[in-house]
């Protein structure tokens, strides 16, 4: 019983801040002269109801639960790792370097490889403010921001000069080999990308829940002196915790360039950020391994019908990143806890004998 | 020599708006409650003001409706980590992710790429030459020739001090937050001491993002604050909390900030690296800080924070 309520009080608080942010968003656009319900439907419509549409919002879904569950796993230990971003772009980045770098070997052998560098960039990078903060007790939030501009501007330098490629007019990289690229299939903007998202989905849902760094994340999260007196090294499952998301982000990075940019550009996070993105999915899942799963197609079908709202609206794609910003201003709050009047309320809907009871108690 | 002057003159224009921040971050961060949506509300205080003077054509009603859509922001703020209790990191991080979106959407809808008023505002202008101080060699460019806010910025440093220490309402956001059972006790409203704290740092802060757009450049662009806000809560966490020596540590950044724009003019192509030297050194002065802090402790337990 007590489980069920939970989990009721946890959906109650996701889909409250949702309807909350939709209400807002619309009476945004309204306020410009659109047609909210137009503009909802459209977005839902072309991202759910369509084959193309539904196999482009799981396309563009497989980065976004790599940094979701990247994410997922610091939070739930209470270490803000603001970092994925920075990993997430520089892992993409070398991977594109190793990509063009390196001509005529195996497909497979060559995207082996460039996923590896994108994880093994994404660690490294992930290390400095994990040891800063384990062994340094420096707070990780603004390290990992400041490290997230340093990155930009890293790779804006490298990305104009050392590798820039001559033939494009814009500020890019050269394109990697075609033996680098991942195959769409069935004509359709599904990769073999997804797919592997998929597969370490599972294993870091076995990881969360099945084995003993799950129990230690969420120990770490609710009271770190606790688990260190009963003798966890926290030191040093925090550097452990922060080198897995390190590794997840830079994966993520790495399968997005090779899945659906080819090349590096200046804008390859996109807006606001393939990082960012993944926190938010991180809250909407609630740092749960299946929540982050369904909260990234739910997001991803948002970002995919904003493509189509500019055809049809004059509304301008950025108010999924409004929505955003309220959405997660919402999720900040639990709305609905527990014990609170309200929840029985809602709940009340679904129990009518219970009704009866209450009358008779009092 | 030219370029000392100039380094000396950058420094003082680039860590105005950090101060204003840390000014008014130090409120909220003595009251407890770490305002984390500074970033936010000095994008929004550029974004306002930079509209509100296309529109009015007025630096007076730019500045006016520029502090209070800040106040209002700041006020939801509040609202949801003081009376909602809210993880407020997460509340900040959306306010900042709300106030990017709302601009650039804005932007897109008025079908600009960045807001230019200098046809309404003339940035020379503005600045303010002190007679004799600006031929004195070197005190001469720190001193003279810069804007109104900023020379407010630096007589609010003064003024911070004052009402935190010796003011009733100082006590009372210091008390707050160093203990609020014992400020619920004896009849403090605690909450409404920590709306006031956060009120602050959202009005301190609108100056700064009018500071950073209108005042010297006469533009906004997208994302033009840069982690400036970040920036303020490096200092606010270094200096912690007491007003002159975070108002030091952000001179120390805006130093860092104007040596990499001055000294990348003779670095040729590796210049485009100089731009992270400033977010470097807040890196490297926050490990020295946390060094020196926590070299007499010798607690054998892990505190996350």
């Amino acid at each position: 019983m007590k489980k069920k309520n939970e989990i009721l009080s946890n959906i109650y608080s996701i889909l409250i801040p949702i309807i909350i942010a939709l209400f807002v968003g619309g009476i945004i656009i309204a306020a410009i002269g659109e047609n909210p319900f137009l503009t909802y439907q459209i977005m839902i419509q072309k991202s759910l109801f369509s084959v193309k549409g539904i196999l482009k919002t799981l396309h563009f879904a497989s980065p976004l639960i790599l940094t979701g569950l990247a994410i997922a796993i610091t939070f739930k230990a209470n270490i803000f790792n603001m970092g994925v971003e920075g990993a997430a772009v520089l892992g993409g980045f070398f991977a594109g370097v190793v990509g063009f770098s390196i001509k005529g070997i195996n497909p497979v052998l060559h995207i082996m490889l460039c996923l590896l560098t994108g994880m093994i960039v994404g660690m490294v990078f992930t290390l400095i403010p994990a040891v800063l903060k384990a062994y340094f007790k420096v707070n990780e939030m603004v390290v990992t921001l400041m490290l997230n501009y340093v990155v930009v501007e890293v790779v804006k330098y490298l990305a104009q000069g050392v590798f820039k490629d001559p033939a494009s007019g814009y500020v890019a990289t050269y394109a990697i080999n075609d033996s680098a690229m991942f195959n769409k299939i069935l004509n359709s903007d599904l990769t073999m990308f997804f797919f592997l998202a998929l597969i370490v989905f599972a294993i870091l849902y076995v990881i969360f829940k099945k084995s003993k760094l799950g129990f230690e994340i969420t120990a770490i999260g609710k009271n770190p002196e606790f688990s260190e007196a009963t003798g966890m090294k926290v030191a040093k499952k925090i550097i452990f915790i922060m080198l897995i998301s390190g590794a997840v982000s830079g994966l993520a990075g790495a399968g997005y360039l090779m899945s659906e940019k080819y090349r590096f550009t200046l804008d390859f996070s996109g807006s606001p950020g393939l990082g960012w993105d993944g926190m938010l999915i991180a809250l909407l899942g609630n740092h749960n391994p299946i929540g982050v799963l369904i909260a990234a197609v739910f997001y991803a079908a948002l970002k995919t019908g904003s493509e189509y709202i500019g055809l049809f609206t004059n509304v301008p794609k950025d108010i999924v990143g409004v929505i955003q910003g309220i959405l997660i201003l919402c999720l900040s709050v639990r709305f609905v806890k527990q014990n609170s009047g309200l929840f029985d309320k809602l709940t009340g809907i679904f129990k009518p004998g219970s009704r009866k009871t209450k009358s008779n108690e009092c | 020599m030219n370029l000392t002057n100039n380094i000396l003159y950058d420094m003082i224009y680039h860590s105005t708006p950090i101060l204003l921040a840390v000014l008014g971050g130090l409120f909220a961060h003595k009251a407890n409650v770490l305002n984390i949506g500074l970033e936010g509300m000095m994008l929004m205080g550029a974004f306002s003001s930079a509209l509100a003077v296309m529109i009015t054509g007025s630096l007076w009603i730019g500045l006016l409706i520029s502090v209070l859509l800040t106040l209002i922001l700041g006020w939801i703020f509040a609202l949801l980590s003081v009376k909602f209790k809210s993880n407020f990191i997460i509340t900040g991080f959306g306010i900042n992710l709300f106030v990017t979106a709302l601009s650039a959407f804005v932007l897109k809808y008025l079908k600009i790429a960045n807001i230019n008023v200098s046809s309404t505002v003339s940035v020379s202008d503005l600045k303010i030459h002190i007679p004799i101080i600006k031929d004195i060699p070197i005190i001469g460019s720190l001193l003279s020739g810069h804007t109104a806010i900023t020379y407010t910025a630096f007589l609010l440093i003064i003024v911070v001090s004052i009402v935190l220490y010796d003011t009733k309402f100082g006590v009372y956001v210091r008390v707050v937050g160093e203990n609020e059972e014992a400020a619920k006790s004896v009849g403090i409203n605690v909450n409404a001491i920590k709306y006031a704290a956060v009120l602050i740092g959202a009005a301190l802060c609108a100056l700064a993002g009018m500071e950073l757009s209108v005042e010297r450049l006469a533009l906004f662009t997208n994302g033009m604050t840069a982690g400036r806000g970040f920036i303020a809560i490096a200092a606010i966490y270094c200096g912690r909390g007491e007003p002159l020596k975070c108002s030091l540590y952000a001179i120390l950044f805006g130093l860092a900030k104007s040596l990499a724009i001055n000294l990348a003019l003779f670095a040729g192509p590796v210049s485009g690296l100089f731009e992270m030297v400033p977010y470097l050194t807040i890196v490297v002065v926050l490990l020295v800080v946390s060094v020196i802090q926590n070299r007499n402790n010798n607690l054998r337990g892990f505190k996350l924070e």
